[in-house]
């Protein structure tokens, strides 16, 4: 019975110091992070500007560090327009297959995904993985000139 | 014991649900663009043909300064444009019509038409905005009235569009 104890408050004293036992790689942090705006450049009045997902300098890019295996909720609040001069909106739009999840960080090898619907990946062993967005500007033809932005949210959740 | 083994799963429990309770994060990006000038035309000078006489023909050149019509275009400095044309067939006074047979045109990045750029105005054309976002498109055109044309003021439409 003693040494049921002594094994019993080991186990706890373990827990309570935050080593999991076969948990470990589950309890990694998750980090998000905005790497790269999505960047529509020089847009002519009239003109839709697409940016693909998969442009290395113009797509958008989170990198995101995670759960070792583990699956992830991506979910993002996507813009409507872009906000120009004195409050000039230019409409901004997100394809069904705007967003790409890259288990191995790279632009060249991504699954596209709807930006608009919750998406559930999975993360691989190293836990880092990046996710690419693409999305189309429709400035009217009449478009004050000027600059323009918008913000990407891109949230994570562990499931 | 038997308490002792509670006291451990109620912690194992605890420390579980703290470890694999949904965690979240998020980040954000900027979506950014440069919206150029928006182009503008204007219908500068009437296309004139002035004095015409039954049964003989009248053209007016593209290259005619004076009587060429002429569209000013302005936009985004060196950004390429089409250009596209409305073209009537004929010219009408009160009921009365008098056929245009042809058109000719000239596109260039100065008023004075140097180192301007021939074309057909049914075809239209794809020239570039000069570098401070200027171009001047002309028009000229041949007539063809009849031999018993009915005397009268005669007037047209002619439409260019510009789209980069």
């Amino acid at each position: 019975m003693t040494h049921m104890k002594r094994e019993s408050w080991v186990l706890i004293g373990a827990m309570l110091l935050g080593v999991p036992l076969s948990l470990a790689g589950q309890g990694k942090p998750l980090t998000v992070t905005g790497v790269r705006g999505v960047t529509f450049g020089a847009v002519l009045p009239g003109v839709p500007r697409v940016v693909l997902r998969t442009d290395p300098a113009n797509s958008g890019q989170f990198d995101i560090k995670g759960p070792k295996g583990g699956p992830v909720l991506l979910s993002f609040v996507l813009p409507l327009r872009m906000t120009g001069p004195a409050g000039a909106l230019m409409p901004i739009a997100f394809g069904s297959s705007d967003a790409g999840f890259s288990a191995t960080q790279s632009i060249g090898s991504q699954v596209g995904f709807d930006p608009k619907q919750p998406t559930t990946v999975i993360f691989p062993n190293n836990g880092n993985v990046s996710v690419f967005v693409g999305a189309t500007a429709n400035p009217g033809t009449n478009q004050r000139a000027g600059a323009y932005t918008a913000t990407i949210i891109l949230t994570v959740t562990y499931l | 014991m038997r308490s002792m083994t509670k006291l451990t799963l109620v912690a194992a429990a605890l420390v579980l649900t703290g470890t694999l309770q949904a965690q979240t994060n998020n980040a954000s990006i900027t979506a950014t663009a440069s919206v150029q000038t928006p182009i503008n035309v204007v219908g500068a000078q009437q296309l004139s043909f002035g004095n015409v006489f039954p049964g003989v023909n009248k053209t007016i050149a593209a290259t005619d300064l004076t009587n060429a019509g002429r569209f000013d275009v302005t936009g985004q400095a060196s950004s390429p444009v089409t250009i596209s044309f409305t073209l009537p067939a004929t010219l009408g006074s009160a009921g009365n019509t008098m056929p245009i047979v042809s058109y000719t045109g000239v596109h260039a990045q100065n008023n004075a038409q140097t180192g301007g750029t021939a074309f057909s105005p049914a075809a239209g054309a794809s020239p570039s905005l000069n570098a401070s976002g200027a171009l001047w498109v002309w028009v000229g055109a041949q007539v063809q009235p009849a031999t018993n044309q009915a005397a009268g003021v005669y007037t047209g439409s002619i439409t260019m569009t510009v789209v980069y």
